[in-house]
């Protein structure tokens, strides 16, 4: 029955997730942007621009500014995510083309998988711990928190708690796994492997993905990008910002 | 300054005064609260989110993180969560995710939705205009997430169920029928102007002009009303500035105010002021708009007027001229001869007005100005200034006796930082900023004095 669930289960999953990201971000962009509101001091030109957004997506700079012993944490939690993603993707979707590419044998290739994947799992549900601790123990982070803000911890934590459950109890078949990906990604689906585990770790996953376009995990479609009050020029003098639903002109000549 | 402690409701019993009915009336909003009101603001606030990225989004991506938490003046000095940004944010945000999210309408309070109802709207009252829209929240946040948008929006939602504060729409009100915010007629503001003129003559012996609707001036000077009348050493700042670099300029007595307190009710109002400035300086014929020492006139005016009035090409670029970015431009071509020791014995730091600094990037010009006529001129602390700056806690349309609580208290952030920097001056371009801290500095019982920059200015000019 499972060899049936789990690959519809994702497949549905993961139609929710794009059509939920790409709806949502369909809806901001598609919405106008009246006036310039851009935070100043800001670029006056399109590079200083580029530079400014780098910094926030990659850097989070304000939340650098805001407060270090936040930035610390959130940093190295979706840095350490990034990380993950690719190791899934380099581990399990092109494992071949990975190890070709990083010049490892296939035993050095699982050797340095399972000691850089092991840290960043440990690293990930390190500083994760870190975020609910704070939201606990901050009164007034802890007062404007939801039941969502803790549901969204709890999901991540469990994910990253069955993935890293996985690489150090060694229950889990890396072949059998890559098989699956291989069938779900051709259409093709086979049996999952036998560790009782990585089906538990498909159906959170599955559940983070559903959850993602409804919640505030939104923000991974890289909101600051589409922010105005980042991703604008410093330039209303220079150049007119016309508004789109307000685009007549009623200056009267004089209306005295 | 330390975070405070949480106070629930500290701050829940100050509230503005609402305006009647027939001052509703007369700015073309809904008189009183309709029976149907519900209905009405949901729509309302379905056609803003329709309208405007800005609070399209920042009602989806916030994931309440507590950055912008401790950096609001009026959370730094209540202590009430209500007035933590994010919390300011999340009154709006909770009937968001009830009516117009699928998340909210399938499991209400699980997904932190909630009806509105009365409470809510009384909430709304009070929370939303205990923000001065000085937007030092969104420096920190790290989506950009700008609470002076959310606040507007509620605002406008509100007005559009005829809930407003009489402050707000009464000035509104003199605004639009006298051209300025302290409601004086066109022969008083001429009257003015000649008086000034008079005594102008009486100190210095000189004919220095405070001219009133001169057509084919050069410059249209348009600054806070105030500025005649109140902060008049800042009126003869402007007049002996033009005077000694030879300018041909004018005020105007249709356009006599800088302010616009459209930004702090909704669009239609805000644009509808701005117009009667473009309408002055086209009527003029003049060449360039300046605008005067005024923090949101200069957002109104710098960010906005291009787009709600113009297009501003029959003026000269730049297109307004901001007094200080004048004053530094002639002071860098060695137009104005100064002497910095008139203002010896004055210990002076500069107030960056929110609006000048986040809503234009304004920051350099009045230092340089400073630096060019003081000689002890000194920062307060970095995390305090520039686009850090803290808010006098007046602005925003906050500037009423009801709330002076809710004054008083966002403004211990900046006289702290003012304390630390042992100034005795505080010199800033901006009328409320002008209005509000002689009143804070009696409240704390501070030995200390608020003056604009033009003024230092004006008594370091060399005739």
């Amino acid at each position: 029955m499972i060899t049936q669930f789990l690959p519809a289960l994702l497949y549905v999953s993961a139609v929710i997730f794009i059509i939920g990201m790409g709806r949502r971000i369909y809806i901001w962009v598609r919405t106008p942007v009246p006036l310039n509101i851009v935070l100043t001091p800001a670029p006056k030109h399109i590079p200083g621009v580029i530079g400014r957004l780098v910094g926030e997506l990659f850097g989070f700079h304000a939340l650098a500014k805001a407060d270090r012993s936040l930035w610390t944490p959130a940093w190295l939690f979706h840095f350490s995510l990034v990380l993950l993603l690719l190791g899934h993707l380099g581990g399990l979707v092109i494992p071949h083309f990975a190890q070709t590419a990083m010049g490892l044998n296939e035993k050095q290739f699982e050797h340095m998988a399972q000691i850089v994947g092991g840290a960043v799992g440990i690293l990930a549900i390190a500083t994760l711990l870190w975020l609910l601790i704070r939201r606990l123990i901050l009164p007034r982070v802890r007062w404007i928190s939801t039941f969502s803000d803790y549901f969204a911890l709890v999901l991540l934590l469990l994910i990253l708690a069955t993935g890293n459950a996985m690489r150090f109890m060694g229950g889990l078949d890396i072949v059998q796994a890559r098989n699956f990906v291989a069938g779900w990604l051709a259409l093709h689906p086979v049996a999952p492997p036998s560790d009782p585990v990585f089906s538990i770790h498909i159906v959170l996953v599955c559940m983070l993905l559903i959850y993602i376009p409804f919640s505030k995990l939104v923000h991974i479609g890289g909101v600051a990008l589409l922010s105005p009050t980042l991703n604008q020029r410093n330039n209303p003098r220079e150049h007119r910002y016309v508004n789109s639903w307000d685009k007549a002109n009623d200056n009267s000549t004089t209306s005295s | 300054m330390t975070i405070p402690q949480l106070h629930p409701d500290a701050a829940a019993k100050v509230q503005a005064h609402r305006a009647k009915k027939e001052l509703m009336v007369s700015l073309g909003l809904a008189p009183e609260l309709p029976a149907d009101w519900r209905e009405k603001a949901l729509c309302k606030f379905d056609e803003l989110l329709h309208q405007r990225r800005s609070l399209a989004l920042y009602m989806d991506i916030c994931v309440r993180c507590g950055a912008c938490a401790d950096k609001c003046p009026f959370f730094l000095g209540t202590g009430d969560p209500k007035n933590m940004p994010v919390a300011r944010a999340e009154l709006l945000r909770k009937v968001y995710r009830r009516h117009f999210t699928a998340a909210g309408r399938v499991s209400g309070h699980l997904a932190a939705g909630e009806e509105l109802t009365d409470t809510v709207l009384n909430e709304w009252f009070t929370y939303f205009y205990q923000c001065s829209e000085c937007r030092r929240c969104a420096e920190f946040c790290p989506f950009g997430v700008d609470t002076a948008e959310i606040t507007m929006a509620a605002r406008e939602i509100m007005a559009s169920i005829g809930v407003a504060p009489k402050y707000v729409t009464e000035v509104i009100k003199k605004a639009h029928e006298l051209g300025n915010n302290i409601g004086i007629p066109e022969a008083a503001w001429i009257d003015g102007c000649q008086f000034l003129e008079e005594e102008l003559k009486a100190q210095t012996g000189l004919d220095i002009k405070v001219p009133v609707n001169q057509a084919g001036a050069e410059v249209l000077l348009v600054p806070p009303s105030a500025d005649l009348f109140v902060n008049t050493d800042t009126m003869v700042g402007y007049a002996l500035m033009f005077h000694a670099a030879g300018i041909r300029w004018t005020t105007s007595s249709y356009a006599s105010e800088a302010g616009n307190f459209g930004l702090f009710l909704n669009y239609e109002h805000l644009k509808k002021i701005n117009l009667r400035i473009v309408d002055s300086a086209r009527q003029l014929g003049v060449k360039r708009l300046v605008m005067g020492e005024c923090g949101h006139a200069w957002r109104a005016a710098q960010a906005f007027m291009n787009t709600l009035n113009g297009p501003l090409d029959f003026l000269e670029p730049p297109c307004p001229e901001h007094i200080c970015e004048l004053a530094a431009r002639l002071i860098r071509a060695g137009r104005l001869k100064l002497n910095k020791s008139a203002n010896d014995g004055l210990v002076v730091t500069y107030h960056d007005p929110c609006n000048l600094a986040r809503g234009g990037g304004l920051m350099e010009e009045p230092r340089e100005i400073l630096r060019a006529v003081v000689n002890d001129f000194r920062e307060m602390p970095a995390n305090t200034i520039r686009e850090k700056t803290f808010c006098c806690g007046a602005g925003g349309g906050l500037l009423t006796e009801e709330l002076m609580e809710t004054r008083m208290n966002g403004v211990k952030p900046r006289l702290e930082a003012f304390r630390t920097s042992g100034a005795t001056h505080l010199a800033t371009p901006c009328a409320i900023c002008k209005a509000q801290f002689p009143v804070a500095f009696k409240h704390y019982a501070m030995n200390a004095q608020v003056v604009g920059v033009m003024d230092l200015l004006g008594k370091a000019l060399v005739l």
